[in-house]
Parts: C-alpha cells; structure tokens; sequence
C-alpha cells in the first residue's frame, strides 16, 4: 500500500512514516507542505494520502482543501485528513466527496497505533473513518432537538455512534464485546427509530447518519 | 437729509435753540441706526432705528413754514412714541415676538397716526391749518380721550411684556435689559405726561419742556445701540466669512462654534453632530447634547447634507427671529461639520477608550496569569506523574524478571499522555481556537454553536473571512464569553445568536432566554472582550433584566 504524507511537523512526519512502515505501509513521499503534497500525489498516485489541516504558507485550511482536491482529481486515492480539533464543517466537507474513501481523525489517535492503522486501512479499502471525537459532538447536538435520538437505549446510542465513526458491524461487535447477530439487531431498532434506509455500502451507512444527525 | 432739515427750520427765530435739536437729535439715529446695521447685518434692530430717525424728522417738520411739510409733520406728531414701543417690544432681534407684542405695536401706531386726526382736523388752532376741515370740539375732546386710553392700554401691556421678558431672561442679558426698558419706559412716560411732571417741578416753561423731550428720545438710539453691543452682540460677519473661515487650516483655526456664534451673533450658539449608530446628537466635546425643547427662547435647525441629517444648531430664538439665517449658515457649514462631526464622535470615545486600554492592558496580563497557572498546576504535575510511571516502567524491564504486566502499564502510560495531551488541546483552544485560525469568524461561530449544551440557534450572514482577524476574533470571543455565561449562569433553555454584516459594520445579537440580571461590571470576563470591542472603534450594548432573558448586541467596523 502507497502513502503520501502531509504534514509539516518535522518530529510528526518523521513518527508518522515509521508507524506506517512499521504496520507494513510503503511511504512513497513526505511533503511539509498543501503544494508539495498536491505535487508528490500527481507523482506517486498513491493508495493513501494523510495529511494534516494546517500547513504552510498561510497555516490555515490549505491542507482540507488539498484533501478535497486530491479526493476530487484522483478517485483512486483515499484520503485521510488529521486535525487538532474537530469541527462538522470539515466532516461535512469531506462526507460530501464521491464513494467514501475518506477519514477524519484527531492527530493523537496516531499513538493508539493498531485502532488508527486499522482506520486507514478501512478507508483505503472504500470505507470511512470519523473520528469518536466528532461523532460525540454530533450525538449530543442532536440529542438536545430530536427526541428520536433521545429515545435511543445507551447501548443503541453505542451503536449509532460507532455506525458513525465507520465502523462495520463485525468490528462494532468486538468493540462492544457483542455477537454479530446482536449488532444486526440493534442496527435494524436504529434504522426504524431514525426512519433510516438499509444499506450494507459502509460508506453510505456513514453518510445517511451522519445526514440525520446534520438535519436533526 | 438732517442739513435740508435744519435750513427748512426758523433757526434764527427765538426757538431757533430748541429746534436745532430736532435735525440734531435725527443725526444720532441716523448714526446709532447705521451703526447698529453694521455690526449686525441680520438683525432689523438697525432698520427700526432709522425708522425712528424718520419719526423724529417728521416729528420737527410742522415747526417749518412749508405748508405741506408742516401737514405730514402734524400727522406724523406722535409717531415717534409708536416707534418706541415697537423698539422695546421688537428688542434684541429687531422683530416682534407673539401676539401680544404684534398687537401692542399695532395699535400704538394706530393710536399715534389714526387717533392724532381729531386734532388737527376739526381743531383750528394746529399748526396745519391745510388740514383743517370744520370745527368740531366734541370730536377733538372724544379722539383726544381714546387716544389717552389707547396710549395708556399700549403702555400697560408693553409693561407686562417687558417685565414678563426680564423675568425670563438670564443674569447676563437681564444686566442689560433692565436698563434698557426702564430708560424706554420711562421716555415713552415722560414724553406724553411732561407737562403735568414739569408742572410738579415748577418748570411750566414749554421751552424747558421741549428741550426736554427731545433730549430723551434722542437718547433712545443711543440706548438701544448700547444695549445691542454690550448684551454680549459681538460685530457679526456675513456667511462669505464663514465661507473663508472653513478655507482656513491651520491649528490657528477656531472651533466651529465659535465662528459660527460669530456669523449669527448669538453668542449661545451651540453646534451638534449626529450620531446615526447610536442615534443621538453629540456636541464638540463628545458628549450627548441635551435636548432644550422645554426651553422657549433655545430653537434648532437641522444641518443636512446630501439629504441626510448630519447635525443640528441650537440658538437663541430670542436673538435670532428666524430660522432662515442659522438655515443658511448651515448649509455653508454642513461639509465642516461633517468632518467635526467625526472628530466628535472620536472625542465621544476617547476616554472611554483609554479606560478600556488600561483595562485591556491588565486583562491580558491576568489572561497570561491564568494560562500560567493551568499550566503548571494542571499540566505539569501531570507531565511529572507521566515521567515517574515512565521511568517506574523502565526499571521493572531493566530488571532481571520480565514483567508480565509490562506492555498493560504501558498502554495506561501512554492513554495518560493522550489525556495530558488533550488538556493541552483544550488550553490551546481557549487561547486561539483552530477553526478561527482556519476558517475564520463564521466557521469559528458554528462549532462553539455545536459544542452547547443548551439549543442554540445560529444564523449567519456572514461569509468566510468577512472582516480583518482582530475583529473577528473579538467578536468570537465575545461570543465565547457570553456563551459561557450562559452556561455557567443564565439557566436559558435556547440561545439564538445573529452574525450579519450591515453597512460595513459586522453586527453580532446575541439573545437568551435565561435569568438575565448580567452585567458587565460583575461579569469580569465579558467586561474584557468588551474592552476590545471599544479599542476597535465599535459599540457593545447588554440589557440583561431579570426575569426577561440576557441580550446582547455588538457592532464592529469591519475592515
């Protein structure tokens, strides 16, 4: 599996590639900055970019923005984009690019090294990764104007949030330490609660709750 | 005028002492007249004392031996006592002031032209015998009654009308028009009623009596003049002054104000500028004028320009008659003004603005205390525990027995570090969040929005980046405040906040419906963000009643 690297931390970018390699990724390019990403992906075309929000020259949303180039140009490569702080915004954005194939983490998910390699791979295979993080923030909006959400169980609320973050039922079950046949039935209350349509596409999961919690 | 006067008049005769008071006397209106004209082109005062000139002039007239000139002077016999009332009832501005006023001199001229006729013209013995129509001494003694009374109606209310003014005058014009009135009064007395005073005195002479007379109305003028000059009238300029006034530059230029008090003559004069963000009028010095409506001698034009108001002139309507002048220099003044107006508006601030500068000053160095603080308490001790659990962990793989609970304590150290690094997070978010840094205002808004505990509704008018990083990082951290207080204090069960941008102003409500009863005073951090609103230039109003809620409303310039 290809990677580029995005991120202008030296330390970090230097940490990241040694994590990757070690979980068996070939770092084909690291760049410190949006335009040399760009660059290194027309290049390389790898399987999987990461890179950080914040980059030079103006240290602000370039590297969001290359993300969603990269998505839109190369639909081939996934893309998964760091942040120190999560916000709808960009979890919208990036939702909204064709066929999944994107994360959204916070930086320091990189130090639980087997849960964030385990997310890159589910996004570079087709999937999506959100982070706990935001999805947290988006069950407790929701919580406070739909009273469907609050009508959930605190176990169904576990699995709507881990349906969220991209999770497929197989790993939301060993998550929750549950059988498979369990999680498929607390699916099934959530979709009738919510009036959610099935679908067994990973990323469409994401994207039609993540909607509902966005409208709610 | 007053030499064809004195050729016309029997000088040589045995009266000719006397007589040549008459074109002399006419001689002090003329010049008193002229001079009150001079200095204030605007006011009619100078008009109505040459007017008082060609009273006196008619008045020596039947003392020649031109027929038809001693017949106007018959007619015109008393008009001068008419034009003294209409002086003191027309003083300082030249014009007469209500109905009362109107009436008095109306009818004083009536009585002085209309009710003189009996008497020369059914009496023989005048000295316009062209006039004479019939004897009829019923009709004499009739007309000479009603114009006693009429004369003596005129009298009493000019008396009630002038005291009425002094007792509503200031200290400052009462010094003049006590005088004044009590010369006028005294003149428009004596000169009907000289005979019986005189008589009192033993000096029955008509000679005496003559000479007199005409000594006090010739001091009229005079008095009138004086009092103009020395009530606080300074000489007045045309507008074309002004005019050349506002081409001056120059720290040497002085205020507004006073080359306006200047132009009109009113000393009062005062000058406002319209304020539209708060809707009030300021004067020079920055603060708000105060409304003289209540009082009946202050009037005010509005000074507009382009159509919009941009200020107003209060004057003193007892001075100034009408509008029309103060209208006029308005308009000369309304570009000037414009340009005061802003400086007054600065003014209005600046103490304000040094205040909230010193306040600002010290709320940054509390702010540095307190990320200090959490740092090292919080922080630090955590990044000390972290260390010793590190190296705790070192010694027992060091050591000769593995420890099976080894990569167990090292997962817990390394969740301790995620933990300690979220804190760092969170500091470094409440110091600067990342989605200012990035997005900007708008987007900086939505997410404080997503992360309240309490419905909050957000409604934005504002795109990315719309105003410069300091004002929109200040109106965050307004909001960042008061949603903290919100939270921590309004008991609210929804929030609606608005970010529109109105006229190059970016412009923040803030609305909940919680306990209310904040204020800025109590609430210390609110007080701080709203400092820096007052450094840039904006204006933040809170209305926190109990019971109805907390609302905030802030207004920056966005730039």
């Amino acid at each position: 599996m290809h990677v580029v690297i995005g991120e202008d931390e030296a330390l970090l970018r230097h940490g990241l590639q040694l994590v990757l390699e070690d979980g068996g990724f070939t770092v084909v390019a690291a760049a410190a900055t949006a335009v040399e990403l760009e660059k290194a992906v027309e290049i390389h075309r790898p399987n999987l970019v990461i890179t950080d929000i914040r980059m030079p020259p103006t240290h602000t949303d370039e590297g969001l923005l290359a993300a969603l180039r990269i998505r839109r140009q190369y639909p081939e490569t996934a893309v998964v984009v760091l942040s120190q702080h999560m916000q709808r915004r960009y979890a919208s954005e990036l939702l909204s690019s064709p066929n999944g194939r994107v994360g959204y983490l916070l930086k320091q998910r990189i130090a639980d090294i087997e849960s964030f390699l385990a997310d890159l791979l589910v996004v570079a295979a087709g999937g999506t990764a959100l982070d706990p993080d935001i999805v947290a923030l988006m069950m407790a909006r929701a919580k406070l104007s739909d009273g469907a959400v609050r009508a959930l169980t605190p176990r169904q609320h576990q699995v709507l949030a881990l349906m969220a973050e991209g999770r497929s039922n197989s790993r939301i079950a060993a998550e929750l330490f549950l059988s498979g046949k369990a999680v498929v039935q607390h699916t099934s209350r959530i979709y009738d609660a919510l009036n959610l349509p099935l679908d067994s596409n990973s990323h469409r999961r994401v994207l039609a709750v993540m909607r509902y919690l966005s409208e709610s | 005028m007053a030499a064809l006067e004195a050729s016309l008049l029997p000088l040589s005769g045995p009266f000719g002492h006397i007589l040549i008071l008459f074109p002399l006397v006419f001689l002090v209106y003329l010049g008193a007249g002229a001079l009150a004209w001079y200095r204030r082109p605007s006011n009619r005062m100078g008009a109505l004392i040459l007017w008082g000139g060609f009273a006196v002039f008619v008045g020596g007239l039947p003392n020649t031996d031109i027929p038809i000139l001693a017949a106007a002077g018959q007619i015109g016999a008393t008009l001068v006592l008419a034009v003294i009332v209409h002086l003191l009832h027309a003083f300082p501005s030249g014009r007469l002031r209500g109905r009362v006023s109107m009436l008095s001199v109306a009818t004083a001229y009536v009585t002085s032209l209309l009710l003189q006729a009996p008497g020369y013209l059914f009496s023989p013995g005048g000295s316009a015998p062209d006039l004479f129509i019939g004897e009829n001494p019923s009709l004499v003694a009739a007309g000479g009654t009603v114009q006693k009374l009429a004369g003596a109606a005129v009298m009493l209310t000019t008396a009630v009308v002038l005291v009425g003014r002094l007792v509503r005058a200031d200290n400052q014009r009462r010094r003049v028009l006590v005088p004044l009135f009590a010369y006028g009064a005294a003149v428009m007395l004596f000169i009907p009623f000289s005979g019986q005073i005189l008589k009192v005195l033993g000096h029955p002479s008509a000679e005496v009596q003559t000479w007199l007379q005409l000594l006090a109305i010739g001091g009229i003028p005079v008095a009138f003049t004086w009092g103009m000059l020395v009530g606080g009238f300074a000489k007045t300029g045309e507008l074309q002054e002004l005019g050349s006034w506002l081409g001056a530059t120059g720290a040497e230029r002085p205020a507004l104000t006073r080359a306006l008090a200047r132009v009109l003559g009113d000393p009062s004069v005062q000058i406002s500028f319209w304020v539209p963000r708060r809707e009030v009028f300021v004067t020079e010095d920055g603060s708000v004028a105060e409304n003289q409506i209540g009082d009946s001698n202050r009037a005010s034009v509005h000074v507009e320009l382009d159509g919009r108001v941009i200020g107003a002139i209060s004057y003193d309507s007892s001075l100034i008659s009408t509008p029309e002048p103060v209208r006029e220099a308005g308009k000369v003044l309304a570009l000037a003004m414009d340009r005061e107006r802003l400086t007054a508006e600065l003014r209005r601030s600046h103490t304000d603005l040094q205040r909230s500068r010193e306040r600002l000053v010290d709320a940054a160095d509390q702010e540095r205390r307190r990320i200090a603080l959490d740092l090292h308490d919080g922080l630090q001790m955590h990044l000390v525990l972290l260390a010793l659990d590190a190296q705790k962990l070192a010694n027992t793989l060091g050591g000769s027995a593995p420890d099976a609970g080894a990569p167990q304590r090292a997962t817990t150290l390394r969740k301790g570090i995620d933990s300690a690094a979220a804190d760092l997070r969170s500091l470094v978010h409440a110091v600067m969040p990342a989605a200012l840094i990035e997005r900007g205002l708008a987007a900086a808004a939505e997410d404080l929005v997503d992360r309240m505990p309490v419905p909050t509704t957000l409604e934005l008018g504002i795109g990315a980046r719309a105003c410069s990083p300091a004002v929109e990082s200040t109106a965050y951290f307004v909001l960042a405040e008061a949603m903290t207080n919100v939270i921590k204090h309004a008991h609210a069960t929804s929030v609606r906040i608005s970010l529109h941008l109105v006229e190059d102003w970016l412009r923040m409500e803030i609305h909940d419906d919680g306990g209310g009863g904040a204020r800025l005073s109590g609430a210390t951090g609110l007080r701080g963000v709203m400092d820096r609103v007052d450094v840039l230039g904006g204006q933040a109003s809170l209305v926190s009643r109990l019971g109805e809620g907390t609302h905030i409303v802030v207004e920056l310039p966005c730039m």
